[in-house]
């Protein structure tokens, strides 16, 4: 098993390694160490050239600091992307950058997306490269795009690097909060030559966010607990994006300081707290999945007032511009007496 | 002193266990596996005080003792079923172990290298899966799972000299390997959603305990624990080989049978309502043999006893360790267990 595999990694560096002052060495050496048929040799062999080629590739793994014809822009994790002046054909890996690029009006150069890209309608029936989890590398450059976009909310960071090691141009958005996601839609404008339409998209969700946190800012904050799943009992940390949604719809998450995004919580614990209300994401991608409060929480004051809320997932975890539908759901089930005037 | 006595004393020398120093050491085991139950039944990712709170235990939560309603619930209705799910499920699983250690005259015989556990995590993952609304399915298809995957190894063990162990290892080494590629393959076509959940479960996971898989797992631990116990006599027998055990009077294929069917029955039952707890099926017999010699009298007894304390002290510091986040009782397990399996093989 080892040996398969240092084997396939040996095979995985030679496939990455396009400098051709290699290839003579690698003939030479291989061929002699296939005919003599000395599996261990042949290891060795490959062995030494990943090494070689190791070091020979690694200069082709760093982008130069400036490219005549292209723009550079800084993606949100900090790094330094090269794309041309207009992107025609470009891949999203993440269904809130999908519903993004089309809410600014770039859905025609989408030429691949994920299985769970499924809003709006017409990114059903865009290429799917895989799901958020493992998207396939082939079928990505098989659709040759100029832009990857990558959002840190699926995951993906690590498939970064695959990427950009075939030349493609990866962008990471980072959205963490409601700020992160109109952040997001004006890079993704400057990116697609989008600018207008991105700042008037984000202008509207301004807007819309505002009422929403006018009408409940004289309000007490409703104490409440958001469950991710039943069983085992999953919640929102104080890194998820929901966690910020939740704070401007005048709720209070119980679990809003708990380390990580979204951490199994004790049941104890999910009881203890005392939560007014208990927000089901379900509906949406989640389907019915999540549908019925977790057994313990049967026994919080919660559930016997009947203070469940069942709200769209996709609202309330994608963190793209339907997002502020999440909020505006999310408000009026928390606080009905705000909105009814 | 009847023959098969004799026989005993002959097997296993002074590490015959007289039905009085089986009672005993059980007696005192079960007296342990009590107080740890009540000892840690005082910790958990909520404090409460400890007087009101062993008075509330005492009373079985008839009476307030000074505990709100809230905190009544905490430690009746949360923490007391998921401790005694540990409980269960460490007894069941440690019961199965020693069982398949004598049953196949190996050492490292045990639900996980069988394949049994991981029929029954098939089974389960099948009912999340497809038969997600009924809360049933899950134990009867766990259970289903790992008769399947037994007769399967079983089967494939029976060659046309008989069954050596040496066979049934190596066939629960490919039912084991097979019935992964078949949990990977669902889980890779699984939704996002439904992977977090199992991957988790696939870990060891008493969370759960909600429902009438607690009262399940209690019945089927403790039915079937007896059940091997009294089979105990031909299992010691079986150890000194098929054919001679034949020849005392052992009808060797009846206990094999009945051994793996109650063993499984066991892992089942466990599986589906925590998931993969490893370490406890190896670790536990192995420390009760060395300690209390290897007569499966009381081998078996007594491996469900300490393997219940394990599980129940493991799975304390799964809820407490991060309070309150949790961690998964299987990698508790498998920290404690491999160090202390390491330890028990060089000592051995």
């Amino acid at each position: 098993m080892q040996l398969w595999n240092a084997r396939e990694k040996a095979f995985g560096r030679m496939s990455g390694c396009k400098s051709p002052a290699d290839s003579p060495f690698r003939q030479k050496r291989g061929s002699s160490g296939l005919l003599r048929f000395q599996p261990q040799k042949i290891l060795v062999v490959l062995l030494l050239l990943s090494l070689g080629c190791a070091l020979g590739c690694s200069n082709l793994r760093d982008p130069p600091a400036s490219v005549p014809g292209q723009r550079a822009f800084t993606d949100e994790a900090g790094r330094l992307v090269h794309v041309p002046p207009r992107i025609e054909r470009l891949v999203s890996l993440a269904p809130n950058l999908t519903e993004t690029v089309y809410a600014i009006g770039a859905g025609q150069r989408l030429v691949g997306n994920t299985t769970y890209c499924d809003y709006p309608e017409e990114a059903k029936h865009v290429a799917k490269v895989g799901d958020t989890l493992q998207p396939s590398v082939e079928r990505i450059l098989a659709l040759r795009p100029q832009l990857i976009l990558i959002s840190t909310a699926s995951q993906l960071e690590a498939f970064t690097q695959q990427l950009n090691d075939q030349n493609i141009s990866v962008y990471v958005t980072d959205p963490r909060d409601l700020e992160g996601v109109y952040r997001s839609i004006l890079n993704l404008g400057q990116l697609l030559n989008q600018e207008k339409e991105a700042m008037a998209l984000t202008a509207t969700l301004r807007l819309r966010t505002e009422a929403v946190e006018r009408a409940v800012a004289n309000r007490q904050p409703v104490k409440l607990f958001y469950q991710l799943s039943a069983e085992p009992l999953y919640t929102a940390g104080r890194d998820a994006f929901v966690t910020d949604i939740i704070r401007r719809a005048g709720g209070k998450s119980v679990t809003a300081e708990v380390p990580g995004a979204w951490p199994k919580y004790s049941a104890e614990s999910a009881l203890a707290s005392q939560a007014e209300a208990i927000i089901l994401p379900t509906g949406g991608s989640m389907g019915e999945a999540n549908a019925a409060v977790a057994g313990p929480l049967r026994l919080s004051p919660a559930f016997t007032n009947g203070k469940i809320y069942k709200i769209n997932d996709d609202h309330l975890t994608r963190p793209g511009p339907r997002a502020v539908e999440g909020l505006e759901a999310l408000a009026r089930a928390l606080h009905p007496e705000a909105f009814n005037k | 002193m009847t023959v098969t006595e004799g026989l005993h004393m002959t097997v296993l020398g002074d590490a015959r266990a007289t039905p009085r120093r089986t009672a005993l050491i059980c007696l005192m085991l079960g007296a342990a596996l009590l107080a740890s139950i009540v000892l840690v039944s005082l910790f958990g990712s909520e404090r409460l005080p400890a007087s009101e709170s062993l008075c509330t235990l005492f009373s079985l939560g008839r009476r307030g003792c000074g505990l709100s309603a809230a905190q009544t619930a905490i430690l009746m209705d949360i923490r007391l079923p998921r401790i005694l799910l540990a409980a269960a499920v460490g007894a069941s699983l440690a019961a199965a172990g020693a069982s398949y250690q004598a049953l196949l005259r190996n050492p490292l015989a045990e639900p996980y290298l069988l394949g049994i556990s991981n029929g029954a995590a098939v089974g389960t993952m099948l009912s999340l899966v497809f038969l997600g609304q009924f809360a049933f399915a899950r134990p009867l298809l766990a259970f289903g799972g790992a008769l399947l995957a037994t007769l399967l190894v079983y089967r494939l063990a029976a060659g046309r000299t008989g069954t050596t162990p040496e066979r049934l290892i190596l066939s629960g080494v490919i039912v084991t390997t097979f019935l992964s590629s078949v949990i990977v393959f669902v889980t890779t076509l699984l939704d996002a959603t439904r992977i977090r959940s199992f991957t988790f479960w696939l870990l060891g996971d008493l969370s759960g305990s909600a429902g009438n898989l607690l009262i399940v797992s209690i019945v089927v631990s403790i039915l079937c624990t007896t059940v091997l116990s009294f089979h105990a006599r031909s299992l010691n027998l079986l150890m000194l080989g098929e054919r001679d055990a034949f020849d005392l009077g052992v009808e060797v294929s009846r206990v094999r049978f009945t051994v793996f069917i109650v063993a499984s029955l066991l892992v089942g039952s466990s599986v589906a309502s925590s998931g993969s707890v490893g370490y406890v099926g190896l670790v536990v017999p192995h420390l009760v043999r060395l300690s209390f010699g290897s007569d499966n009298r009381l081998t078996i007894p007594a491996a469900a006893l300490l393997g219940a304390m394990f599980v129940v002290i493991a799975d304390t510091l799964a809820r407490t360790l991060i309070a309150p986040r949790e961690l998964p009782v299987g990698a508790i397990t498998a920290i404690i267990g491999a160090p202390l399996f390491i330890y028990l093989l060089r000592r051995g």
